[in-house]
């Protein structure tokens, strides 16, 4: 599925991601600890194709297809899907014209027939209500107004319609309390299947009780240091990153 | 003086403004001729036209209030022949149109067609109204009796299809606790240069939708020039968009008279190529508890050149004056360039005014989050684009009217 190898990168010229290797099956669950700062939104960043992140050694491959030489959209119509850290509001557009359009530019790319508007509702209004987005909501600005926890709701809302085969969740627990959290794990375990792979960034070993990993992996300083089953999250939990990071616990 | 053919004497040119407007007289005579006689009023208000393009230019860059906007060179090839402004409109029940020279010896129509020119000063110059009143002839009055409230929007269009220059003048009378809404549709070809002058009146209580959609061609120019008065209670609402022209210079003048009168001046304008498109907007508060708003957006793409200059003018008697003031440009490319001149000149001490201008360009954030979600960028760049008119657009509260405009917008990012 996703293959990354020995990725270099530079934000601002200053360099981020120092070698960085990780590979993830098809059907797998993957989960990146770390510390703040250690580098974990750039790389999801570099691999959402994001301006100003800029790739200076090192591959990344989607089913063994070149990542980076698509453009953003095109990676999104490859089937990659980034859950926002933090997700951006866009003021005078609406969500239901934002997901139509990114649909249907999807299905476009990919030599699909385009839903049409009643379709595209039916659609919208069967993941609407797993994940307790309420009509009012998608009436909205994209995320304009919404709550933190209403926001990463939104982002699994799109990971629903959009149905991504490789998803990285950017933090997608932070901000949300015990109940938020349940209905956004379900909408990811929902999704759980043999074609397709996840990547789920997280501070605390809390989601990933939700969201059970088949594999834990420790980033610091722009590198994954280390990497272990699901024990090591609880390993983490307890000790911290200090061992990572050279700082005294 | 009777007869405009009887002026002799030349009044003297100006020592600061040398240059004489002489060009546009080029076609007068032969279009006079051609002319049933005038009466009194009509040949003194030619004569004044007259009396004045024959001492001073046309306003150019050396005036305070066009310093973005160089007319001269743009416009000097007219004046040999006049083109003959085509106006049509679907009638409305209860609604009064008809050609202006059949219509100007009505009371309402004369007195408003002898509105005396603004003066010159550093942000008015008369020289474009004078022209209008020079070649008076096309154009229509529109007068819609009291307590009548139009349920259809009248629509009209005025066409012209010649490289020459056209004169339009409209009259408008909203008598008390009546209702409009106008929809102006201009779509002309070719390279013409056409000047026109609305003269318009909102009495006590009623309200005027003015919505106008331009779509000339980029060859040519449009200079307008919009005097409105507003009485007690009464609203006059101006949503202008456009698109089209190689210059064009939209000025309107409101002049709040009576306490709750009120006024709404919209526009947007959607630029590429070399094309140049001026706003130019003076809010007069010249009566207590008066409401102004002056909400523009412009975008820019290539290398075009956008101008807001909006004043609220706020006079000693408009105590509790509400005025409001907005212009945003989004500049699409490098060579792209909007200039905005805001100003404020009160003489009233309870009175809030607010006024503000931004020129920025899209916002890199929203443009990924759109994209990775697989919109491509041009697509993600018009729903921005869209959006950004939308804050002026979404102010129009008719659902066709609105979605009317919305379209011609979402035809422009085609
Ligand atoms: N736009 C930027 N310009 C310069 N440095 C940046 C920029 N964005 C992030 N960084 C730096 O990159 C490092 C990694 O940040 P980030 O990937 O957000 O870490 P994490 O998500 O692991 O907390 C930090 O030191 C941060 O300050
Ligand atoms: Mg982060």
């Amino acid at each position: 599925m996703l293959k990354i190898t020995n990725l270099h990168a530079t934000v601002g010229g200053k360099e981020i991601l120092k070698g960085l290797s990780l590979e993830i099956p098809a059907g797998e669950v993957h989960a990146i600890m770390g510390p703040n700062g250690s580098g974990k939104s750039t790389l999801s960043y570099v691999v959402a194709g994001r301006a100003g992140y800029e790739v200076t050694a090192g591959e990344i491959t989607l089913n063994g297809r070149d990542v980076l030489a698509m453009a953003p959209e095109e990676r999104a119509a490859a089937g990659l899907f980034l859950a926002f850290q933090y997700p951006v509001e866009i003021p005078g557009v609406q969500m239901t014209t934002f997901l139509k359009t990114a649909l249907n530019s999807i299905r476009r790319q990919r030599g699909e027939a385009e839903l049409d508007a009643l379709d595209f509702l039916k659609l919208m209004k069967a993941k609407q209500k797993a994940l307790g987005v309420t009509d009012e909501m998608i009436k909205r600005p994209v995320n304009v107004g919404f709550s933190g926890g209403e926001k990463k709701r939104n982002e699994v809302l799109q990971m629903a319609i959009l149905e991504p085969s490789f998803a990285i969740l950017d933090e997608t627990d932070s901000g949300l309390d015990i109940d938020a959290l349940k209905v956004v794990s379900e909408g990811v375990n929902a999704l759980r299947g043999p074609g397709r792979s996840f990547l789920v960034i997280t501070h605390y070993q809390r989601l990933l009780d939700y969201i059970v990993p088949d594999v834990v992996h420790v980033m610091a300083n722009g590198r994954i240091v280390k990497s272990g089953g699901p024990d090591l999250a609880r390993e983490l939990e307890a000790k911290g990153y200090a061992e990572f990071t050279g700082e005294a616990a | 003086m009777s007869n405009v053919a009887a002026i002799k004497k030349t009044p003297e040119k100006s020592a600061f403004f040398p240059e004489t407007a002489e060009r546009v007289l080029a076609g007068w005579a032969a279009f006079m001729a051609a002319r049933p006689k005038d009466p009194e009023w009509l040949a003194q208000l030619r004569a004044q036209g007259a009396d004045y393009l024959k001492t001073r230019d046309l306003p150019g860059a050396k005036l305070e209030g066009w310093k973005y906007t160089n007319l001269p060179p743009l416009v000097k090839q007219f004046g040999d022949t006049l083109g003959q402004t085509l106006v049509t409109f679907d009638p409305v029940p209860g609604v009064l149109v008809q050609p202006l020279t059949a219509a100007q010896d009505m009371d309402w129509v004369r007195e408003m067609l002898s509105r005396p020119a603004p003066v010159q000063d550093a942000n008015a110059d008369p020289a474009l109204w004078h022209l209008c009143n020079l070649y008076y002839r096309d154009g229509i009055a529109i007068d819609v009796p009291a307590g009548t409230e139009a349920q259809n929007a009248l629509n009209i269009a005025m066409a012209c299809d010649e490289d020459l220059l056209y004169i339009v003048h409209t009259a408008i009378r909203l008598q008390p606790n009546s209702r409009l809404t106008i929809i102006e549709d201009h779509r002309g070809k070719g390279a013409f240069w056409k000047n026109a002058l609305s003269h318009i009146r909102v009495e006590e209580g009623a309200h005027l939708v003015h919505i106008r959609i331009q779509e000339d061609s980029d060859k040519a120019v449009y200079t307008q020039t919009t005097e409105v008065e507003v009485m007690k209670g009464g609203t006059y609402e101006a949503v202008a968009l456009y698109t089209g022209a190689k210059m064009s210079r939209n000025q309107v003048h409101v002049r709040l008279m009576e306490p709750g009168a009120a006024c709404h001046i919209n526009g947007v304008s959607l630029m590429r190529g070399e094309q140049h498109a001026d706003t130019t907007i003076l809010a007069e508060h010249l009566a207590p508890h008066c409401e102004s708003n002056q909400n523009m957006r412009t975008i820019l793409g290539d290398r075009a050149h956008g101008v807001f200059q909006g004043k609220i003018h706020v006079h000693r008697p408009a105590q509790k004056t509400d005025g409001y003031q907005l212009s945003k440009a989004l500049l699409l490319s490098e060579g792209a360039e909007m200039d905005t001149k805001p100003e404020l000149e009160i003489y009233a001490d309870d009175v809030k005014c607010s006024h503000g201008a931004t020129t920025g360009r899209l916002d890199e954030e929203p443009m990924f989050y759109m994209q990775s979600r697989g919109i491509p960028a041009d697509e993600a760049r018009a729903l921005l684009i869209e959006a950004f008119a939308a804050e002026v657009l979404d102010l129009v509260k008719d659902d066709v009217v609105r979605e009317n405009l919305a379209d011609r917008v979402r035809e422009w990012l085609k």
